[in-house]
């Protein structure tokens, strides 16, 4: 589905992404996981189009969309979240989760300003599967017409979530979706992920550091060092791997020195 | 070649003047990230506190009449019966004005201060923290208060003011063409790029320069370091006032007395961008051509074209290099 | 106290005039605006023009600053396209059907808007506030010079045409208010349908959130150049109306001072809001003349006095401009809707 061959990004000195290259299969979930500043970010941002990557292609279907413009690969069905909340702050939820509709609808200048006719019919036509497959899917009925700016994070995540959804993607990235969440809203946003693949088998992307979740629901993870890729595999085999344990615990030396520090 | 070199110096000379203004703008952005689109109309008060201070308060009742014109019996025998345009006259003349030129650039100075200080307390003060877009156009609303201001306090008519320099004709050969400026451009000339150094010295070396380039850099952490910011934002504004006292004062003797000097200060906006509203010596650089380029415009085609040769020139340098020719890019992370 | 708005029907909830109260009150406005103007005199009339067409252009900036989130401190020239492109089109073509001519004016404007906007490419804030800035300086230099004179009358201005529909000559500030409001109204309503759909909806992403826009498919390079285009098309019809509605411009007419004053309408109604631009133009068009009428009040139309008139008009212009950015800079729709909040919860809440 959502092939990365090779892919290298620097910024001035610092090389974000270092040979990256993994598949992301169709209908599966595949999880990115590195320490802080690994890359993992910086990867969505080469697969969703903010940033280019100097060396390296990603392939969408076979298709090669490395140079694309990030507006036209919302058209082929690429949507993802934030890590930093990015919704429209000065929107409803209701209005946010619109947008992300917009691919889907044609209507234009002179069709939007007249409104009546082929631009109701299609509005009309959106709210309703919005509600449909958004708003009662993720329980956001109570708080549809609320200014996102005062919903507390955990909501504001999950309605980015719905925004995402709403595009109705072949491939959902996930950057870091259950950060900050306790317990309980950790459990539903993994029910609600596993929830989109079954009900949509939507490829999904997912960066996240709740390792005990990633190992729950990946099919497959990635593992970035310093921009590298240090490992791949199911969770089992990664979780096994010496090269994940020294990068998340330290060298056997550090590891160590911080044991008799202790 | 000959005209060429004499509108190249004439030029250079604005655009000293242009970087002078030009650093009451820089300053105050670099420290409280406010474009100040006002400023040249503190420069405009700046002016007429010069006019106020060295033309009609010397001329006051009360004032003694040496202040006015001051004319010791060594002065009068220098002057003897040097020709009227001669460099002797002009000096005598200048020597003459100097206690009316000195009170009034002390007056302007303190005026200017005062009224910045004020400008800075009630107006910039309460917004801090604002958007971007509450920052320019408050100091937009400023324009009207100052300029009705200054209608209703300055009525009368304004005359000539005393150069900062002395006034005499300099004709000298450069590559076997005549060449011609006046002395106290050259003063003026040197005057600018001299407060110019002078200012990126402090910046660099003393206390509140670090003080201010700190806070330039991260306000809520230079605050987290203990560094007085608000003292910050109010020298930053002193530094723009004065600097615009000075400024005017020069602008007057130059071009005269008007109200539309305020407008000049938004040509000089187009000018900052330019060159990178944070980096001085961008600012100079772009001072200097664009005062160059007015010359040129001027010369080869009228005064109207030479009027908006700032606002073309940001237009291509925003298109072709978005913050300037040293500005900082902002870079967004998401 | 109401207690909530509920509907059976999603086509209801999305309707503009979704409750009674904005039912009403729109009716009670097109009331108004037809039974005033034979109610109001000369004077009144001439006020009311000049609102309305000055209503048509914030509402245009609005489009770009209140809901694209673009800066612009130059539309004061797309105004003034407007207006000249009229005087030129009825200059080659005398007796042109207005309504064309406003098409047209419109066009053109909007071109340019193009041409300007080209730098919100690029850069944002500031940086565009002064390019914009730049658009009017450049545009009116084009207007004054000789090469256009023959249309725009250079620095003398030129007089302009009156608007002929099917041979009726529009002379009366009664006949054109009939041309200007409806042409109004239907704007308004225009730019309120555009912001409930799709292409509005993009345009207020790009404003919160630009690359979020981005990933979610919208265009930033077209929905930024439309934005600038439409909302120099309104002013462009507005420049129109108002060449039908004076006898003669000026360049001096819309200088920086009128690209300002649209900007100060509208933060003084409220950006991104539809009853922003109304609310705004009213009170910053209807002050001086309040003030005015208070200085011949306090001064028996003394000569003296009246010099100090136009000096202290410019402080309480900007005095406004300051006053409202730090007390009220959501503007005058704020303080609307704070109180039909208020009458919505009485007696139970304040
Ligand atoms: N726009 C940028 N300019 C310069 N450096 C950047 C930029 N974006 C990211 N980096 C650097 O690239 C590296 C990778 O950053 P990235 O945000 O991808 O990490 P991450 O794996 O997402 O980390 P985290 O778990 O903290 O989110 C870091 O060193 C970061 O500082
Ligand atoms: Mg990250």
């Amino acid at each position: 589905m959502l092939t990365v061959k090779d892919a290298e990004l620097s910024f001035g000195g610092i090389k974000a992404l270092d040979q990256v290259s993994f598949e992301a299969r169709s209908g599966e979930i595949t999880a990115i996981i590195g320490p802080n500043g690994a890359g993992k970010t910086s990867l969505f941002n080469i697969i969703s189009g903010f940033y280019r990557p100097q060396r390296g292609q990603i392939l969408f279907d076979n298709t090669d969309i490395t140079r694309m413009r990030a507006d036209k690969r919302a058209n082929l069905g690429i949507a993802r979240t934030f890590q930093n909340l990015a919704l429209f702050r000065g929107m409803t939820v209701l209005d946010n989760i619109k947008l992300g509709g917009h691919i889907r609808l044609r209507s234009g200048f002179w069709t939007s300003g007249w409104f009546y006719g082929s631009a109701q019919r299609e509005e009309l036509a959106l709210r309703a599967q919005i509600e449909r497959d958004v708003i009662d899917f993720l329980e956001l009925d109570h708080i549809r017409n609320a200014p996102v700016a005062i919903l507390p994070y955990g909501l504001q995540k999950r309605v980015e979530l719905g925004r995402a959804l709403a595009m109705q993607p072949n491939v959902l990235l996930l950057d870091e979706p259950v950060a900050g969440m306790n317990r309980e809203e950790t459990e539903d946003m993994a029910r609600f992920i596993l929830d989109i693949q079954e009900r949509w088998g939507t490829t999904i992307l997912l960066v996240e550091h709740d390792m005990g979740m990633v190992m729950d629901l990946a099919n497959q993870v990635v593992v970035l060092n310093f921009g590298r890729q240090i490992a791949s595999g199911s969770a089992d085999s990664v979780q096994h791997n010496p090269a994940v344990i020294e990068a998340y615990l330290g060298t056997k030396a550090t590891q160590e020195a911080s044991l008799q520090a202790s | 070649m000959g005209q060429f070199i004499q509108y190249l110096i004439n030029g250079l000379i604005s655009g000293s003047i242009l970087a002078l203004i030009a650093i009451g703008i820089v300053a105050v952005f670099k420290s409280t990230k406010v474009v100040n689109f006002a400023h040249g109309h503190l420069i405009m008060f700046g002016a007429y506190f010069y006019f106020t201070f060295a033309v009609m308060l010397p001329e006051a009742a009360f004032m003694p009449s040496w202040v006015a014109k001051w004319e010791p019996q060594w002065l009068l025998d220098y002057r003897g019966d040097a020709m009227m345009f001669s460099k002797e006259a002009a000096i005598a003349t200048w020597v003459s004005n100097l206690p009316r030129i000195l009170l009034g650039l002390v007056g302007a100075l303190a005026a200017n201060a005062v009224l910045a200080l004020l400008i800075e307390r009630l107006v910039m003060r309460p917004l801090l923290g604002q958007s971007i877009f509450a920052m320019i156009l408050s100091t937009v609303g400023l324009i009207w208060v100052l300029e009705g201001a200054a209608g209703l306090i300055w009525t009368a008519e304004a005359e000539q003011v005393p150069t900062l320099g002395p006034n005499f004709p300099i004709r000298f050969e450069l590559f076997g063409t005549n060449l011609f400026l006046f002395s106290a451009s050259l003063v003026n000339f040197v005057i600018a790029l001299l407060l110019f150094a002078g200012l990126m010295l402090v910046l660099r070396y003393t206390r509140s320069g670090i003080a201010i380039r700190a806070t330039a850099e991260d306000q809520s952490t230079a605050y987290g370091m203990g560094i007085n910011v608000p003292r910050v934002f109010s020298t930053a504004w002193l530094i723009a006032s004065m600097t615009g006292a000075i400024a005017g004062a020069i602008l007057a003797s130059r071009t005269g007395l008007s109200p539309a000097m305020g407008l000049f200060g938004l040509s000089v906006l187009a000018v900052v961008l330019m060159g990178g509203l944070d980096s001085f010596l961008g600012v100079l650089i772009a001072s200097m051509l664009i005062g160059v380029l007015e010359a040129m415009a001027q010369w080869k085609l009228g005064g109207s074209v030479a009027e908006i040769v700032p606002y073309v020139a940001v237009l291509v340098v925003i298109l072709i290099r978005p913050h300037g020719f040293l500005g900082q890019k902002e870079i967004e992370r998401i | 106290m109401i207690t909530g708005n509920y509907k059976t029907r999603y086509q209801d909830d999305e309707s503009i005039w979704n409750n009674w109260a904005k039912r009403w009150g729109f009716a009670l406005s097109i009331v108004f605006l037809v039974v005033f103007p034979f109610v109001a005199d000369n004077y009144m009339l001439l006020l009311a023009g000049q609102i309305a067409i000055f209503i048509i252009a914030v509402a245009g900036l609005n489009v770009l600053v209140g809901y694209t989130g673009l800066m612009s401190l130059g539309h004061g020239a797309f105004f003034a396209i407007g207006a000249y492109t009229a005087v030129a089109i009825h200059h080659e073509w005398p007796g042109t059907f207005p309504l064309i001519t406003l098409v047209v004016s419109i066009l053109v404007a909007a071109a340019f808007g193009v041409l300007f906007g080209l730098p919100a490419l690029r850069v944002k804030g500031l940086y565009l506030a002064v390019a914009t800035l730049s658009a009017n300086f450049i545009v009116l230099f084009f207007i004054r010079e000789h090469w256009f004179e023959e249309w725009t009358g250079g620095v003398r201005g030129t007089e302009t045409p009156n608007a002929v529909f099917f041979g009726v000559e529009l002379v009366s500030q009664q006949a054109k208010y009939f041309m200007i409001a409806p042409i109004m109204v239907i704007m308004l309503l225009f730019a309120q349908n555009l912001f409930r759909t799709r292409f509005g909806r993009a345009l207020i992403a790009i404003r919160d959130k630009d690359y979020s826009a981005e990933i979610m498919g919208i265009s930033l390079y077209s929905y930024k150049l439309k934005s600038f285009a439409i909302s120099a098309g309104y002013c462009g019809a507005a420049g129109c109306l108002w060449a039908y509605f004076f006898p003669a411009i000026l360049p001096e007419d819309f200088g920086l001072n009128m690209s300002i004053t649209l900007l100060v309408c509208l933060v003084a109604g409220g950006m991104g809001r539809t009853l922003g631009p109304i609310f705004g133009t009213m009170l910053i068009l209807l002050v001086p003349e309040m003030l005015k009428v208070i200085v011949s009040m306090v001064t028996d139309g003394d000569a003296m006095a009246q010099r100090y008139f136009s000096p202290m008009r410019d402080i309480v212009f900007g005095l406004m401009i300051i006053g409202f950015l730090i007390f009220e800079p959501m503007g005058l729709v704020n303080i609307w809707d704070r109180f039909w909040r208020f009458l919505s919860r009485w007696p139970f809440a304040k």
